[in-house]
């Protein structure tokens, strides 16, 4: 309880400390009553149950509804928002707040479906850790158009009784499945994981991986990708199942490594190793670990579609959610196990502050898509 | 007057079915156009242009996923047309087969993402039976190879025939009841035709025209199914369905024109399958039917065996689920959990009951308007052929919401929704669940309805009974297997609706579905076995309904309880054994 009243004492000084102080009640107060649709992923119960205790706060201390609108993928709010462009439906939209990154960031700034930038007048933004990319999304300027969540990184999961000394580069991963053939794999492109394992493997394996992080030239692309094609025409030959199957995505690779037919499976939560262990999905004997170069990380984020209805209410939800409270519940393995975005010093005394392993940041987003098609060509028929 | 007030009521009922179950499509199929052909404004698309259709052409794997879906749909729908006739051929009125009609509700009622899962988990190198053999030859360790994901589709054709061949048996029951299978079996008999070429030469012919529209349901599911592609179906490349769903969900929103286009030529595709299967048709019944009548030969169709492995493959999901919703650790090579655990179902269970009602809710209204909305439109269609008028609702149209993608079709749609006023969620969500049920409830009276004695309406008319007293007395009693079959059929089509529900509610309707889906995202079985046991739990119960209301009604002399009886009696006693 004194944990809460210094919070919230906290809370009002800063809040007060703004020049926009005023506009910030008046937001709040619109807030009032408001139920705010929330679109994101639904396929966590961990997540779930996380926002769940969210609206159960925010009903308690500001009369937000929180609802929560489980999808199977985000693009599936995305394609509701077009509908409603299409409609003219400029106001009172039927999505109050998206959870999303990368490309499905950049289509909706490319078209149109975001608010206007209000990241910097949350309440809660001085405590956000400005030393990680919060601006940037997969190289993509944020400009103040969606708040920073959570941090993901690509990190590998094995099992310590199984394997000694896990490869520590994607070299290293190629000369493992030598001596263990069928034993690695990585889900599927265009799966998010597995555009993921390819930029990070080009970035390692690229003589000029500076050229990853500006837009790709047609003219350039063959030549700076070369290197990743012929290690995957190698890695294939000895992967899981030849490369002719993929697993489809994280999970699957983790079901692969607990099944025992893969030695490490793939994850963008470096403490999703613990919730799996706790929920019975794999072995207490398993870590996770990153390459030796560091991991490609990102940041996921909230943000508030241009036509909603709940805008006061999404905004109000989303500074709760980058409230020390929520943060330290949510980076708590016990919980979802998510790395926070805040300065960590700002968080309670969360049982597991989690650590981040050394970053490798995202390539530009056109690289996402030009891997995707000339792995589609080369491998995926 | 009365009779005007009922010609009337009719007709209002009629224009009103219409409105509802077609208008729709005009919505529908114009976002489909419009997009394929790269008309988007609110994505800055603003001429129309042919790019989609080069983009699809030039997608490097089109060719062979195309085949692959081809072979895939044709394959097993054949083969589940051919094993469910031989299972009845086999099967039909044996002592057990009340047993066999029983059974088909639970396995009905199993949706088909959670027979997918069920059926993954039996067959995959890491999966039940592999587990079973390891403990048998202790450490096989794992194959690399797997039925599952195979590059050839033959698991996915497996597993679609499987989960097919009930759909089909449960379909015939009242088909064969109208056919009156036993007094065609005695008199070919008596001409010295044996068992299985009074069925393959006699009742095939006259089954084949009439489970006709559901071999198009069958077809047209399996060329455009992406749920249980995504568990079980080949990757490399994906099967086309499965390619267009990934294209629709592709954040780079140019691709939607792509995506379009693949839908419509899946429609193409789809429409072309259909009249394959007519023409087939056509050619065994009707052109070349020499077989029919040359020889006494019939081919020897294992329908038992057919039987024991459908329902042993179907029904073993159940309790694998079961077992999965309480685990809370279960690794490879164990035969059973290791860990148990009740939180997975504790942690939803104060969620579920409000989602339950509201399923519950969307689906009985919904299954119950189409009903009406079928009966109208199969009644105009009828009287409209004998008076030789062909006011007649295309097949085809009716079909659509069966065939195309959902996804594709409900864009326009939910444009539509949002120029009108999109806040009547549930109005909508009904709506739309109406549409897509309404050509599985229209298809399952198909048959039936026009194999109708319409002589029976012509006496009572000839009595004196008004048109709809004749309907209520004579028809609807005869009908009503078909009836109570029809209404299961269309509750549990509404309650597998995510698309819609998702697309039109606006995230404001949840339903058992929408959850499962959802959560079945993240590729948790113990969670996605909870909820497709809770999947199944609502539609076993109407299926259940309907199959027992079925036993007990229909034409006096085809009730089951009274069949064996009524039978018996016509049957020579050296032939009893062949029903029994």
């Amino acid at each position: 309880m004194k944990k809460l009243i210094a919070l919230f004492s906290l809370l009002l000084l800063t809040t007060f400390a703004q020049a926009d102080n005023i506009n910030w009640q008046k937001i709040e107060e619109k807030a009032q009553g408001q139920t705010v649709y929330f679109y994101a992923w639904g396929g966590s119960q961990d997540i779930n149950n996380y926002l769940r205790w969210a609206n159960k706060r925010l009903q308690a201390e500001q009369g937000v509804t929180l609802k929560h609108v489980k999808v199977t993928d985000i693009s599936e709010a995305i394609t509701r928002l077009v509908a409603e462009k299409s409609a003219d439906k400029n106001s009172n939209g039927s999505i109050d707040m998206v959870w999303i990154n990368g490309e499905n960031f950049k289509s909706m700034k490319d078209f149109n479906l975001l608010t206007t930038p209000f990241v910097e007048n949350l309440p809660n933004w001085q405590y956000v850790d400005k030393s990680l990319p919060v601006d940037s999304d997969f190289a993509e300027p944020t400009m103040g158009l969606e708040a920073p969540w959570g941090v993901g990184q690509l990190v590998f999961i094995y099992d310590k009784n199984k394997v000694n000394n896990p490869p520590q580069s994607h070299r290293e991963m190629l000369v493992y499945a030598r001596s263990h053939p069928n034993k690695l794999s990585y889900p599927r492109p265009p799966s998010f994981h597995g555009t993921s394992f390819l930029k990070s493997a080009l970035i390692e394996l690229s003589e000029n991986p500076d050229a990853l992080y500006s837009p790709v030239d047609d003219k350039t692309f063959q030549r700076i990708s070369a290197p990743l094609w012929s290690y995957l025409d190698d890695f294939h030959r000895v992967a899981w199942r030849q490369g002719k199957q993929f697993p489809e995505n994280s999970a699957e690779t983790l079901q692969l490594l607990d099944d025992g037919e893969l030695d490490l499976a793939i994850s963008f939560n470096p403490n999703e190793v613990f919730s799996a262990q706790e929920n019975g999905l794999l072995r207490d004997s398993t870590t996770a670990y990153a390459l030796a170069a560091g991991a490609l990380s990102n940041i996921h984020f909230l943000s508030i579609p241009w036509n909603a209805a709940a805008k006061e209410g999404a905004l109000v939800a989303i500074n709760f959610l980058l409230s020390p409270e929520a943060q330290s519940k949510k980076a708590d393995i016990s919980v979802w196990g998510d790395p926070t975005v805040l300065q960590s010093s700002k968080l309670s005394s969360s049982p597991q502050k989690t650590t981040l392993f050394k970053s490798i940041s995202e390539p530009h987003p056109s690289w996402q898509t030009a891997l995707e098609t000339e792995w589609q060509k080369r491998y995926g028929h | 007057m009365n009779a005007s007030i009922q010609k009337i009521s009719f007709q209002f009922l009629l224009i009103l079915a219409i409105l509802v179950c077609f208008t729709p499509l005009l919505p529908g199929l114009l976002g489909l156009f419009f997009s394929a052909f790269s008309y988007i404004p609110a994505i800055n698309l603003q001429t129309f242009s042919l790019t989609g259709f080069f983009e699809l052409l030039h997608w490097p794997g089109l060719r062979e996923s195309i085949l692959i879906t081809l072979f895939v749909s044709l394959s097993s729908t054949f083969l589940s047309a051919l094993l469910a006739f031989s299972i009845l051929q086999s099967c039909w009125n044996k002592a057990y087969w009340h047993k066999v009609e029983s059974l088909l509700a639970p396995i009905l009622a199993l949706p088909h993402v959670a027979f997918a899962i069920g059926f993954a988990f039996l067959f995959t190198p890491s999966g039940f039976i592999a587990r079973i053999l390891n403990t048998l030859f202790n450490d096989l360790g794992i194959a690399n190879w797997s039925l599952i994901n195979d590059p050839y589709g033959l698991g996915l054709i497996l597993g679609l025939t499987i989960k097919e061949i009930p759909f089909l048996l449960f379909m015939s029951i009242p088909l064969l009841k109208q056919l009156n299978v036993n007094s065609t079996l005695v008199s070919a008999q008596s001409l010295g035709y044996s068992k299985a070429q009074t069925w393959q030469k006699i009742i095939l012919p006259q089954w084949l025209p009439k489970i006709r529209f559901t071999l198009f349901a069958v077809m047209a599911y399996s060329l455009s199914v992406v749920d249980v592609a995504l568990v079980i179906g080949p990757t490399s490349p994906a099967t086309f369905p499965v390619l267009i769903w990934q294209w629709l969900n592709d954040p780079d929103l140019a691709t939607l024109p792509k995506a379009s286009a693949g839908a419509l030529l899946l429609l193409l595709t789809c429409i072309v399958l259909l009249y394959l299967i007519r023409f087939i048709e056509w050619l065994t019944i009707v052109k070349c039917r020499s077989w029919q009548t040359s020889g006494r030969r019939a081919l020897p169709l294992a329908g038992k065996s057919a039987l024991l492995v459908t329902y042993l493959i179907s029904l073993i999901p159940l309790p694998l689920l079961i077992l999965w919703s309480f685990a809370q650790r279960w690794p490879f090579p164990e035969l059973f959990p290791t860990h148990w655990s009740l939180r997975f179902w504790q942690q939803e269970w104060t969620f579920l009951w409000g989602i339950i009602g509201n399923s519950i809710f969307i689906a009985l209204i919904s299954a119950t308007v189409a009903l009406l909305f079928a009966i109208v439109i199969h009644e105009h269609s009828i009287r409209e052929m004998a008076d030789r008028r062909r006011f007649v609702v295309p097949r085809l149209i009716i079909s659509i919401p069966m065939l195309a993608p959902q996804l594709s079709i409900l864009f326009g749609i939910q444009v539509a929704t949002l120029f009108v006023a999109h806040q009547y969620y549930y109005l909508w969500v009904i709506w739309a669940h109406i549409f897509f049920v309404f050509p599985y409830v229209y298809l399952v009276l198909d048959g039936p309805w026009r194999s109708y004695e319409k002589r029976l309406d012509m006496v009572a008319l000839s009595l004196g009974m008004s048109p709809l007293k004749v309907w209520w007395k004579i028809k609807r009693p005869v009908l009503l297997p078909t009836l109570c079959i029809a209404w299961a059929v269309g509750i549990s089509v509404s309650l597998a609706q995510y698309l819609p529900t998702l697309m039109l509610a606006g995230g404001r309707i949840s339903t058992l579905t929408t959850e499962a889906v959802a959560l079945s995202s993240g590729q948790d079985r113990r969670i996605s076995a909870i909820y497709a046991l809770l999947q199944s739990l609502v539609p076993f119960f109407f299926y259940f309904i309907a199959i027992f209301a079925s036993q007990k009604t229909g034409m006096i002399i085809n009730q089951s309880t009274v069949n064996k009886r009524s039978i018996a009696h016509h049957v020579p006693d050296s032939k009893k054994s062949d029903y029994y």
